[in-house]
């Protein structure tokens, strides 16, 4: 199992490096000049020059590739182009309300889309069974950049509950942003678990179960549930892997300072070093979430092995 | 068993995540603590390494400069409680306040300007704002309270330099500690000294109590947030949480102002709006051509049908706001005149109009103002082809120069940082400043004209500039390297119980004499 989980890890070097090549010659072919964005547009053609010297964008990019290498390797991806502070604190200070909101809007979602999904799938082709099917097709289908305005304005402009926006009033200020991105993902959860579950139930072995007197609660966790999981649990990885690497529109509605409000920052300025390091992030972030998600279906399913 | 123990950690620490307050709540609000919204983060808090106005605005509140703006945007005197210059606008001496101290106890004298000045004008440190003070020869500390500027060559708008934002003295300790230090832990004079700044969140500032103007500030804390999303922003004063927002999109304005306790102050900004026609493309070479153009688009129609009604027509290359405006060259802007239009472009050879391709930002307000001027060029038979595209990707197509330029036509804005005519002119008409040296997309060009703008800044005399600008204003409006569009208002939007904050017409903002008016 360790030996496994090495082995992975190691698989993700190259992956890392290729990842890391290929930004940088993305990089190449976006338009737009970030010396003269940041020296502005009132700025002469010297002031632009000067401006290309102190970013380093005289050299030629492989050359400022191979620094780049160095550095990094060394934990050192170099300055941000925009507010010229070293890129790993910049990267660092916007990760913790991201990986809040994550965490938030993902245990949000699998609660209640598993609950749905569960209840949906016993009491199949139900008044309820369909209600909540409409719920979750329009828990899909809002577009997040609406529900999150529609929340603002209910819960923080007129009842107050909710601060509008921003990280400062704690747990609260999380509660609305949550809310909006869990809402789809919920949806999804619960119709993938809704789906995954009734075929579990129709399999021989649940019947063979039922027949030799196993209780029915028993019967839907132990026997069906841990089997119908397995395609969730692949959905809950991905879905916690996006909102990790930037709920940008839901960041931006909420003013939320975390990663996917910083990506778009670093793209209209062409920030080079914090866009190379912020797809790096996300690069090792779904690494990470995929090799969780295969150890966890080990967990659920004996079958599963990877001594 | 292991298995077990696996997913209670993860469950555990996922709680602990979600549950753990990202930053402690704030810190008990100040008695008057004033809240306001704008629409980005600062990027460095150095002002002579600044061109973004959201920076500038923040630095106002920290920094004194030796001249400031009121808010109609008129140089008043900040450090410097007087100055005189040279008749040929090559020495100015300024006479600074005493008493000043910086927010860290020192002394602000004649040596700590110098200090300053000197930083700004050394090419070596590259720094943003470095062509305010590239024409500094030398800076002497002739007393504590006496410093003298010597010019390299005669420059006529250099009290504006002085007066521009980005002009701002920093304490000499925290200069000596460097960029980060300056950009990150900004000291200076003003009336709220920086306390910390969340990015991407806020920024906070508190009453400097040692400020040298007695009875101001009049609140004690100051927390800037940066809401980027303009609906967003709008609901953060709905909901009280903020007092001031800066800006407000003009469809918003009428919603906006239903609101009870909320007002929009109706003020002009000196940004000028138009389309930049590239005077070296066939057909908009011809003069007739692009005077056509003028006449066929209806500004008044525009500003009704795209900007709410908040703005009016252009009646000179600049804004009224701007400092050394000459006055209207044709009054109620450029007519709108089909029948003339078509005449003009039959004359000139295009009976039956051309195409051509309009480049534009990609925000809602511009695309639909490039839907307008396709629908009225459509009128006098020239098809056009908007083209919305990226800020980024745009600036960098415009700033290409004239042989690998593929621009027509060009949508844009222009506000002179410095307030100042010559900063107005200069970038988009003189024919030193085609792409990629500055921002004449036209690639206009007339000696004339060129003429007058060295003219004016090579002297300190106001009469003889205003006159220079007006023979300059009036030859660049009838070439028609622009259509001639609008001057928009500058729209904020603030609550009742506040007063003394603005936005200015350059688009900074004001706090420094921000004060609550009872609940």
């Amino acid at each position: 199992m360790l030996r496994y989980i090495g082995r992975r890890l190691w698989q993700m070097i190259p992956i890392l490096f290729g990842v890391s090549l290929g930004t940088f010659i993305f990089n190449q072919f976006l338009p737009g000049d970030p010396a003269r964005l940041s020296a502005g547009p009132d700025a002469t053609l010297e002031q632009v020059q000067a401006m290309r010297t102190r970013l380093g964008l005289d050299q030629p990019w492989p050359v400022r590739y191979v620094f780049f290498v160095r550095g990094a390797l060394v934990g050192d991806f170099g300055r941000s182009y925009r507010t010229r502070e070293p890129v790993g604190p910049v990267i660092a200070q916007y990760i913790r309300p991201t990986l809040n909101l994550s965490l938030a809007s993902t245990a949000l979602a699998v609660v209640f889309g598993m609950a749905v999904g569960i209840l949906q799938a016993v009491r199949r082709n139900s008044m309820g069974d369909y209600a909540s099917t409409v719920g979750s097709v329009l828990g899909v289908s809002t577009p997040s950049f609406f529900l999150g305005l529609v929340l603002i304005y209910i819960f923080a402009v007129d009842l107050h509950w909710f601060p509008t926006g921003g990280t400062t009033a704690g747990l609260r200020s999380l509660v609305l942003p949550a809310v909006t991105l869990g809402v789809g993902a919920a949806a999804a959860i619960a119709r993938f678990t809704r789906s995954s579950l009734l075929e579990v139930l129709g399999e021989d072995f649940v019947r063979t179960a039922r027949a030799k007197g196993v209780r029915e609660p028993w019967v839907l966790t132990r026997h069906s549930l841990r089997n119908a999981l397995i395609p969730v649990l692949t959905l809950i990885g991905l879905q916690f892997g996006f909102v990790l690497s930037g709920a940008i529109v839901v960041e931006t509605v909420f003013a939320f300072p975390g990663l996917g409000w910083l990506l778009i920052q670093s793209i209209s300025f062409r920030d080079y070093p914090v866009l190379t390091a912020e797809i790096l992030l996300f690069a090792i972030e779904f690494l990470l979430i995929n090799l969780a998600v295969d150890l966890l279906y080990a967990a659920l399913d004996p079958r599963v092995s990877y001594a | 068993m292991i298995r077990r123990m696996c997913v209670l950690v993860v469950v555990v620490s996922t709680a602990a995540w979600a549950l753990a307050p990202a930053r402690l709540p704030a810190e008990a609000q100040g008695p008057r603590t004033v809240t306001v919204g704008l629409y980005a983060d600062a990027i460095s808090l150095d002002p002579e390494d600044t061109n973004d106005n959201l920076s500038l605005s923040v630095e106002r509140e920290i920094y004194d400069g030796l001249l400031g703006f009121d808010s109609n945007m008129k140089a008043i005197p900040q450090l410097a409680t007087s100055w005189e210059a040279s008749p040929d606008a090559k020495v100015f001496t300024f006479h600074l306040r005493p008493g000043v101290k910086f927010q860290d106890g020192s002394p602000l004298d004649a040596e700590a300007v110098k200090l300053n000045f000197d930083r700004a004008r050394d090419a070596a440190h590259k720094l943003k704002k470095y062509n305010l003070y590239e024409m500094i020869q030398s800076v002497d500390a002739l007393n504590p309270t006496t410093v003298r500027f010597m010019l390299k060559q005669p420059f006529g708008a250099m009290l504006f330099n002085f007066a521009h934002p980005s002009s701002r003295i920093i304490s000499p300790a925290t200069i000596k500690q460097g960029e980060d230090a300056i950009a990150r832990h900004p000291v200076g004079s003003g009336p709220f000294r920086f306390v910390s700044w969340t990015p991407g969140q806020e920024i906070v500032l508190e009453r400097n109590p040692n400020f040298w103007q007695s009875g101001e500030p009049k609140v004690d804390r100051i927390v800037i947030r940066f809401i980027t999303e303009d609906s967003s922003r709008v609901a953060l004063l709905l909901s009280g949480e903020a007092q001031f927002i800066f800006s407000v999109p003009g469809v918003q304005v009428e919603a906006v102002s239903r609101a009870s306790g909320v007002e929009v102050p109706k003020r002009w900004s000196i940004y000028s709006y138009g389309v930049a026609m590239n005077t070296q493309h066939a057909p908009l070479n011809i003069l007739q051509v692009r005077q056509a153009l003028n006449y066929a688009v209806d500004k008044d129609a525009l500003i009704r049908a795209v900007l709410g009604g908040h703005g009016r027509p252009l009646e000179a290359p600049m804004a009224p706001g701007v400092a050394g405006y000459a006055g209207a060259v044709q009054r109620g802007g450029w007519p709108h005149d089909i029948v003339k239009a078509k005449q003009l472009l039959s004359e000139a050879g295009f009976p039956n109009g051309f195409r051509t391709v309009l480049w534009i930002g990609n925000q809602t307000e511009s695309v639909r103002t490039g839907e307008f001027l396709q629908q009225q060029l459509a009128q006098v038979g020239v098809t056009v082809q908007v083209v919305p595209t990226e800020a980024g990707t745009l600036t960098a197509l415009r700033y290409k120069p004239l042989r690998e330029n593929q621009g027509q036509l060009n949508y844009t804005g222009w506000s002179p940082s410095t307030g100042d005519a010559d900063w107005a002119l200069r970038p988009n008409f003189a024919g030193e400043s085609w792409p990629p040296v500055l921002f004449n997309i036209a690639f206009y060009k007339n000696p004339k004209v060129d003429a007058l703008l060295a003219d004016a800044l090579a002297t300190a005399d106001q009469h003889k500039r205003t006159s220079d600008y007006a023979q300059a204003d009036e030859l660049i409006w009838n070439d028609a390297p622009w259509i001639w569009m609008q001057n928009a208002e500058i729209l904020s939007a603030q609550r009742t119980n506040i007063k003394g904050i603005y936005a200015l017409g350059d688009g900074t903002v004001d706090l420094r004499n921000a004060e609550l008016t009872g609940r």
